[in-house]
């Protein structure tokens, strides 16, 4: 160590450096107070040994200088001192000097002191070394934050979640949420709306939730179901995850259209479906486990609908909110949420609840990240039946006039395994001239192809659809048939044209079933167009033909250019 | 949070007590290894009278548990669920696959 002798005495000043040096240590000399500061501002000793009674400023005033002038940086000050000087010793302990030692100086007592100093030394050393490597790795850590805060608002794309029937609200607990709200419209404008909670929160449980975005926008943007979706995000959470890790997810699917909420609940609160006076029309409770804990073929599948007729509000929320404690320890709970949240309209229902967990807190912060989602069940919300298109004159009468072709034909076994509508949209997606009319190729195409296998092959009738379970029984036996289902194709094909300068689509779609009486189809239901059906397909296209006995349709549709 | 091992014959009870969250990671870890590694325990149970507070992170940890414990070929049961606990376990639908009581 360096240390740092001050006395104005010489022989002290050479006995008890000699012996200081003696002991291996570094020695500094200073012959009175003033000296003594002096030096060690300049010299930084790693201790000093300092005379109480000193001319021109004493050993007090000296230290109590020294300590000032050092600020932060420590240095052990060793008063060497004479009985009779006590009480002055005391006050000077108190505020600058560390330790004595009392004159005449022992210097076995000396040498011990100056080791045990040194351990002291050794352990602040330690300390300020521990410090800045925090601060260091404070820094590092706020930096990644930032920069994983920036990659989930790009993924999660901000921009999508401005659905007009969707209000939200996201309060991270630290700077980061580990909850995910995304929203995003089928084709078929199905809006497909999640709500997702990781282990824990911030940086890390935002990671367990990042593998769930890329699936559910891709995906819900070729038109896949919810249970396709649903299989794909299962699939990649236990793919990318550590053991023990999973995400608690609520997959909700509005149609606006049909008016069906379709719901699936692993792991998150209490879902509700309010009417405007407040009253509870439906609720969803959690009836799976969080995804990533099953094997995937073990995935539950079983979704919740409900038919809805007038206007509601879908409450959905992390328990982020629900566990959000007041400085009483009381809990928000699921009776506030609700009395907070129902007998408004969507957007209202979010300020009101906003508010009333401020007031509730009254300025407590929450543990964990707080996710608040209501979506407007408006049946006025679905969109309106696009206009007619005009008829053109001219249409390709062999096929020989194509630019090109996309063919499928189809077996039974095809049709029970493959998602063939979002398959074709993956091509369409690729074809340029085609990508401002991706939803009305595949309202078009999904319409076709749902009748030629529903109506076509599954001989299934929509009668059964309309009611509350009605839907359920269709579905139910239109899995048992197309599962039962020996022979039968479908062919599909498209083919785009030049014609007149422009570009035309040609969609086929023709079945080996009995067929329909086309002339009967197509009557619109104004008042509550369910399903839509080939009214839509008339709409959308130029021109619709029957052939055969109903069981080949093909309709030619104007893509539509950028505005 | 505690966790305090007791082992009787065959049983070995994980006794917590306190919140459930990720700061008990390290003392739910040592007590579970023990009991993992205990030749004599064949079935552990996760004692939750004193807890009064469950969170994600202790799904979490039960799940990895459910896991080591089958390794070892022991069963393994979550008891004495009341309250919140119980609460936190039914929304994750943990039932389906712990047993508990």
């Amino acid at each position: 160590m360096k240390i740092l002798l001050a006395d104005d005495a010489e022989v002290v000043r050479l006995m008890m450096g000699r012996f200081v040096e003696s002991l291996g240590h570094k020695l500094i000399l200073a012959n009175d107070g003033v000296e003594a500061v002096e030096r060690c501002l300049s010299d930084r000793p790693d201790m000093v040994l300092m005379d109480m009674l000193m001319p021109r400023m004493d050993g007090s005033e000296a230290a109590r200088r020294i300590k000032q002038a050092l600020g932060s940086q420590w240095v052990p000050i060793v008063m060497v001192t004479a009985v009779e000087e006590v009480s002055k010793l005391a006050d000077a302990m108190e505020s600058a000097v560390d330790d004595y030692i009392l004159k005449p100086v022992n210097f076995r007592i000396l040498e011990a002191k100056i080791k045990a100093i040194e351990r002291t030394v050794e352990l602040h050393r330690k300390v300020v070394e521990q410090s800045a490597a925090l601060a260091e790795y404070y820094d590092r850590a706020e930096e990644e934050k930032r920069v994983a805060r920036h990659l989930m608002e790009q993924l999660v794309n901000r921009e999508r979640l401005s659905d007009p029937q969707l209000h939200y609200w996201i309060a991270p607990a630290s700077s980061l949420s580990g909850d995910l709200i995304a929203s995003a419209r089928t084709p078929g404008q199905v809006m497909h709306l999640m709500l997702a909670d990781g282990i824990g929160h911030g940086l890390t449980a935002a990671l367990n939730v990042l593998p769930l975005t890329q699936p559910f926008y891709a995906m819900t943007e070729r038109g896949f179901s919810l249970t396709d979706i649903l299989i794909e995000m299962h699939r990649k959470v236990r793919q990318v995850l550590p053991a023990g890790r999973f995400v608690a997810l609520a997959f909700v699917s509005v149609d606006f259209v049909n008016r069906r909420i379709e719901i699936w609940n692993g792991g998150i609160p209490d879902i509700r479906l309010f009417d405007c006076n407040g009253g509870l029309l439906k609720r969803w409770k959690s009836q799976h486990l969080p995804l990533g804990i099953l094997p995937p073929d073990q995935l539950d599948l079983q979704t919740e609908r409900f038919v809805f007729e007038t206007r509601a509000s879908l409450v959905l929320c992390s328990d982020g909110l629900l566990e959000a404690r007041n400085a009483e320890g009381q809990t928000f709970g699921a009776v506030r949420l609700a009395h907070a949240s129902s007998g408004y309209y969507a957007a209202d229902a979010l300020t009101s609840t906003v508010n009333s967990l401020a007031d509730f807190l009254q300025g407590e912060s929450c543990h964990d990240d707080v996710s608040l989602a209501i979506v407007d069940i408006d049946p006025s919300a679905a969109l309106p039946l696009p206009e007619p298109s005009p008829q053109r004159n001219e249409l390709p009468e062999t096929v020989g006039d194509a630019d090109w072709r996309y063919l499928l034909s189809l077996g039974p076994h095809e049709l029970r395994n493959l998602q063939v509508v979002p398959l074709i949209m993956g091509f369409i997606a690729q074809t340029r001239s085609l990508i401002d009319s991706h939803a009305d190729i595949f309202l078009i195409l999904t319409e076709l192809f749902v009748n030629a296998l529903d109506h076509g092959l599954l001989q299934l009738s929509s009668d059964l659809k309309s009611s509350q379970d009605g839907m359920e029984r269709y579905l139910l036996e239109r899995a048992l048939r197309l599962a039962e289902l020996k022979e039968g194709r479908i062919e599909i094909e498209l083919a785009g044209h030049t014609l007149g300068g422009g570009k035309i689509l040609r969609i086929r779609v023709s079945d080996s079933g009995k067929g329909f009486p086309y002339e009967k189809a197509g009557a619109p239901d104004i008042a509550r167009p369910s399903g839509r059906g080939i009214t839509l397909v008339r709409a959308l296209s130029t021109a619709l033909h029957f052939y055969g006995n109903g069981n080949t349709v093909e309709a030619f549709y104007l893509p539509r250019s950028a505005s | 949070m505690t966790a305090i091992v007791e082992i009787d014959g065959q049983t070995g009870r994980l006794l917590l007590t306190g919140q459930f969250d990720f700061s008990a990671h390290r003392d739910f870890r040592q007590a579970s290894d023990e009991l993992l590694t205990a030749a004599t325990v064949h079935d552990i149970l996760v004692d939750f009278q004193q807890v009064d507070y469950l969170d994600s992170s202790a799904l979490g940890m039960l799940l990895l548990l459910k896991e080591k414990a089958a390794a070892a070929g022991k069963t393994l049961a979550l008891v004495n669920c009341r309250d919140t606990v119980r609460q936190v376990l039914e929304i994750a639908c943990f039932g389906k696959i712990f047993t508990i009581r």
